[in-house]
């Protein structure tokens, strides 16, 4: 006669299944939405990503003109202005979108946290090879709220932190490779990406504010 | 008692009665991905992270998630994750105990002998499971903990059903060596 528990039975009963805390939850549920609402209302966007099998995006669409749409008009919907979108530009909002939404979770959004520009400026100094230009544009409403360096899309970034109201924006930072392309503004996942190249380097802006704010912080930021 | 999750815990619950696909298919996964991640991870902070970064990539590679098992292919997206990001791999000497965070396991209502030694029960089976190499731990917790069968661990694990079945059975005789006396191994002690 044993009255000792089996293997399953002492495990469950000493270890703990974990539950996702509150915050990891809510900002999944954010981003649930985020992308549901773009599959219902821009699938186009969907059946242009390389890797989209057609079968699985046909049996949650019924509206099999869409797909036809998507077919030819590849990527136009997803990013804007239409036509000339290339792929590597799609890896790149996607990821810049991936390293904003990183850096609104908790804890993430500054290595340094400093509404002035003397401290942030030099805080860049030795950790990235570029020294992207700090204003404060607390006047013209969007007020620097710190620094920050990121690995996105194969280039570390500086990237600086402002605010608009109640959302942020990341601007990001990095050596031009590729001349002085004229500015683009593209829509991800519901967010808002604003390019711009000047004096050999190259800004991405990335907010969920609108692109006319986006466009407003850029005519800021470059004069 | 022991605080279990339900297979599709309070994430529904919380879920708008429209909610999205992604939401319904993939959500009520997230605890399960993140229990994954802590006894991978094993510190809540890298569990955290894991788990942000395994729903950035499970939005930008759902359009491949064709059949109904979204628990196996969230899983395997979060020990990704945890193996290249977190280097689970290795078998770091920095190791925070799962208990740390772990529930207040003990009934109130036992009594003090009884309930002193089922603490220490329980510890121990919690030591021996850290000690396991993390391929023989992520196997064991799957199976036992989050009851996944065979195939959904070889899914989630990237390997052949017989090579989960053999990490299976090392990981048992590896655990019966340190409980041997408070577990019951059947045939495998």
């Amino acid at each position: 006669m044993s009255e000792l528990p089996d293997l399953h039975k002492a495990m469950a009963e000493s270890l703990p299944v974990y539950e996702a805390p509150a915050a990891l939850r809510m900002w999944a549920i954010e981003q649930a939405r985020a992308v549901d609402q773009e599959s219902l209302r821009d699938a186009p966007s969907l059946a242009s990503m390389p890797w989209v099998r057609a079968r699985s995006f046909y049996k949650w669409r019924t509206a099999a003109g869409l797909l036809i749409a998507a077919a030819v008009g590849w990527g136009a919907a997803s990013l804007r202005p239409a036509g000339g979108t290339t792929p590597g530009i799609s890896a790149t909002t996607n990821q810049l979108v991936d390293a904003h939404v990183r850096s609104l979770l908790p804890s993430h959004l500054l290595d340094v946290e400093s509404t002035d520009r003397h401290t942030v400026k030099p805080w860049f100094a030795g950790k990235t090879d570029i020294a992207p230009p700090v204003v404060d544009l607390a006047d013209k409403g969007f007020p620097l709220l710190g620094g920050r360096l990121d690995y996105v899309d194969g280039h570390s970034a500086a990237v600086l932190i402002y605010g608009r109201r109640l959302h942020k924006i990341n601007l990001f930072v990095w050596r031009s490779t590729t001349g002085e392309p004229p500015d683009r503004s593209f829509a991800v996942r519901g967010y808002s990406l604003l390019h711009w190249t000047r004096g050999g380097l190259s800004y991405w802006a990335v907010s969920d504010a609108a692109e006319a704010e986006l466009e407003a912080f850029r005519d800021a930021y470059v004069q | 008692m022991v605080r279990r999750a339900d297979k599709a815990p309070d994430v529904k619950k919380a879920a708008a009665p429209q909610a999205g696909r992604f939401e319904r298919i993939v959500l009520p996964h997230l605890g399960a991905g993140f229990t994954l991640a802590m006894y991978l991870t094993r510190n809540t902070a890298d569990a955290e992270d894991a788990v942000q970064e395994a729903v950035l990539r499970a939005v930008r590679y759902f359009p491949t998630l064709r059949d109904d098992d979204a628990r196996a292919w969230f899983l395997t997206i979060v020990r990704r994750v945890c193996f290249t990001a977190y280097g689970t791999h290795h078998q770091g000497t920095d190791v925070i105990s799962i208990d740390a965070a772990g529930p207040q396991l003990v009934d109130d209502r036992d009594q003090p002998d009884a309930a002193a030694s089922r603490l220490q029960v329980q510890q121990r089976v919690r030591d021996a499971i850290d000690q396991l190499p993390p391929l023989l731990r992520e196997a064991i917790v799957l199976r036992e903990l989050q009851d996944c069968s065979y195939t959904e661990i070889a899914t989630v694990t990237q390997v052949p059903v017989g090579t989960v079945m053999s990490r299976l059975s090392r990981a048992r005789t590896r655990l019966a060596e340190m409980l041997q006396d408070v577990v019951d191994f059947g045939d495998v002690a």
